[in-house]
């Protein structure tokens, strides 16, 4: 179990100011912070920060950091982290958090070394740059056995197993009843998306444009009388017609409208006679003319016969 | 159906002959029935005409075959690149006692008997050339030798094939909208039709061909007044009015009128075009399309059976669609006839 750096400090001041060397006081001391000394498991995380004061101008050289990786055969090195900052006095301070993993296997408590490296300093000057070496001294922890070296005699093997840690049972409900509502939301989705694209049931819903003529018909009755009712009526087809073809069906193009709607064949007469009188109506200036020819009960008659083959087609 | 008024006598028989003629043409151009059909209304309409095509589809036996049925003077031109205007109204050579000699052109030859000018390839000549054309069609009046010569009776037919575009000059809008139709020919597609067309040796030679035409069935002096007659006797209801009005409006607006065609945004389309007179020469064309079929009133299958020669070339796209003209100009006629409500 890795303990904060802070849970204890170990202060090991190398003092390498004893070295009389100018050369050597370039690096001001080396500092180590390392959490409790001892009560180590196998697969520990152990955190530790090293501190190194160097003079001003000094900056770390990156690259002769320990790599990550096995450091002995039950230690190794997980992470390595460096920052730089400068002191009150100008001096820089490197901290470096090394992350250590404990391995070993501990019969006993024993105290074993953790071995220390060393990291170069270098001051990039206008004559060329000046390295120092900064030691980071080696530390000790105290590991400490899983289990008792003998245990209690078992018959079984299989009872030194520790027994499985129970799972707590976890509440299906909510996942349900929220599935549900989703599963509830995507069909309303899909069949909104249905009635849209006019798939499956909706495929065959058509409006039923003879059923609408005929009831334009019905509201025309109410609003006028003779010449202009005749026409609204002759309107009121002519609009059935272009609803059920969906373009424009002038009097020429009955023989289409007819190949291309076949069930409406035995109306072809009534169609051909109306077509005849819409045209004297409109066009040929003789309304009276035209409402002999197709009175206006035949129209409304002609448009309930369409009505039903609509209906029944 | 309605017929013509016993009072209309003339009509009828002018009728008659129409039919006649285009029974003659039809001779000679065979499987053609629907520019044939056009160019009888043109001819009636007065209006002058364009002919659009594939090469070797029969555009130029056509007009032969037209000018030779109307009768009256004929001239011919082929378009090249270096033709200029004067080369149309001056025919310039050096006499054999070696003096220049400057005498009429091919315009002017004729004077005012000139009923039938054919340009041939109207795309190979120059733009100069096209601004003199414009003139004539417009004005039926061209100035030369100091005098204005007039051509009361003249109708020019030019044809254009648009398969090649180097060394051609495309018509300005101006020219253009002075013929009153451009008809678009393609090679027949019945099968017994191009049979006949290939291995009857009677449609080789072209010269021959033309000659079965009877010649003069119409008497082109009086067409003029007839399609004058025409005009004033074919009766537009206030419904087939509206009706027109709304198919302008939905050509020249087809956004807001509630044209959609997939892939084009309708309301950046149509540039322009669509022009007064454009939509009066269609009024123009379908009466005589109603006289043809015999009423004295129009219905909007008139209206529908001129329209995409009379309007299509008239109408202007956005530059980002002009280059698939061919494609969209047909698909929109069609739309608008689809959504302006006929009654």
């Amino acid at each position: 179990m890795p303990a904060p750096p802070s849970a204890a400090l170990l202060v090991a001041v190398v003092a390498s100011l004893a070295a009389p060397l100018p050369a050597v006081a370039q690096v001001r001391g080396v500092e180590l912070r390392t959490p409790r000394a001892f009560g180590y498991f196998q697969g520990d995380l152990v955190q530790v920060q090293a501190e190194i004061r160097t003079d001003p101008g000094f900056s770390l050289q990156r690259p002769s950091l320990p790599k990550p990786g096995p450091v002995a055969y039950w230690l190794d090195l997980k992470e390595v982290r460096a920052e730089e900052g400068r002191a009150d006095d100008g001096s820089t301070v490197i901290r470096l958090h090394l992350t250590y993993q404990d391995f070993y296997v501990a019969l006993d408590a024993r105290t074993l070394e953790v071995p220390g490296f060393p990291v170069t300093v270098e001051s990039a000057g206008s004559n060329g740059s000046t390295t120092a070496v900064a030691q980071v001294p080696a530390w000790k922890i105290g590991v400490s056995p899983l289990r008792e070296v003998q245990p209690e005699r078992r018959d079984d093997p299989a009872e030194y197993l520790r027994p499985d840690g129970r799972a707590p049972r976890l509440d299906p409900q909510p996942a349900l009843a929220s599935a549900g509502i989703f599963l509830g939301l995507a069909v309303l989705a899909l069949l909104l998306l249905a009635y849209d694209r006019a798939w499956w049931i909706f495929g065959r819903r058509r409006g039923r444009p003879f059923a609408l003529a005929l009831k334009a018909l019905r509201r025309a009755r109410r609003r006028s009388e003779g010449e202009a009712l005749y026409r609204d009526a002759l309107l009121a087809l002519h609009r059935g017609l272009d609803e059920t073809d969906g373009r424009r069906v002038l009097a020429d193009d009955l023989p289409d409208f007819l190949a291309r709607h076949p069930v409406f064949r035995p109306q072809e007469s009534g169609l051909a006679t109306f077509f005849a009188a819409s045209r004297l109506a409109f066009f040929g200036r003789d309304t009276a003319g035209a409402s002999q020819r197709l009175p206006l009960p035949e129209v409304e008659g002609l448009l309930r016969r369409l009505g039903a083959v609509e209906r029944s087609a | 159906m309605n017929t013509l008024r016993p009072g209309d006598a003339m009509l009828t028989d002018w009728r008659e002959a129409a039919a006649r003629f285009e029974r003659e043409v039809g001779k000679a151009v065979v499987g053609q029935e629907r520019a044939i059909r056009l160019l009888t209304i043109a001819i009636f309409a007065r209006g002058h005409v364009m002919l659009e095509g594939d090469v070797g589809v029969g555009k130029t036996t056509l007009l032969r075959a037209v000018a030779r049925g109307l009768g009256g003077a004929y001239e011919r031109v082929e378009g090249t690149v270096d033709m200029m205007p004067t080369d149309l109204i001056y025919h310039t050579y050096l006499g054999e006692d070696g003096r220049p000699r400057v005498e009429p052109g091919p315009v002017l030859r004729q004077a005012e008997d000139l009923s039938v000018f054919f340009f041939n390839e109207i795309n190979r000549a120059r733009p100069q050339v096209h601004a003199l054309l414009l003139r004539i069609m417009a004005e039926r009046s061209v100035s030369a030798f100091n005098r204005e010569y007039r051509f009361p009776h003249l109708q020019v037919f030019a044809d254009r094939n648009r398969v090649e575009r180097e060394e051609t000059f495309e018509l300005p809008a101006a020219a253009r909208d002075r013929f009153l139709m451009e008809i678009g020919m393609e090679a027949p597609r019945d099968a017994e039709v191009r049979r006949t067309l290939v291995f009857d040796p009677r449609f080789h030679d072209t010269d021959r061909l033309t000659e079965e035409v009877a010649s003069g069935v119409l008497d082109h002096d009086r067409v003029g007044s007839i399609a004058s007659a025409i005009q004033h006797a074919i009766r537009a209801e206030p419904a087939i009015e509206a009706y027109v009005v709304g198919l302008w409006e939905a050509l020249a607006r087809p956004g807001p009128a509630g044209i959609r065609l997939s892939g084009i945004d309708m309301d950046r389309l149509v540039q322009g075009g669509a022009s007064p007179r454009g939509v009066a020469f269609l009024v123009r064309a379908a009466r005589v399309r109603a006289w043809l079929e015999g009423r004295d009133w129009l219905v909007p299958e008139d209206i529908r059976a001129v329209f995409p020669a009379v309007m299509a070339h008239r109408v202007f796209l956005e530059p980002v669609y002009e280059m698939r003209r061919t494609e969209i100009v047909p698909e929109l006629i069609r739309a608008v006839f689809e959504t302006v409500p006929a009654p």
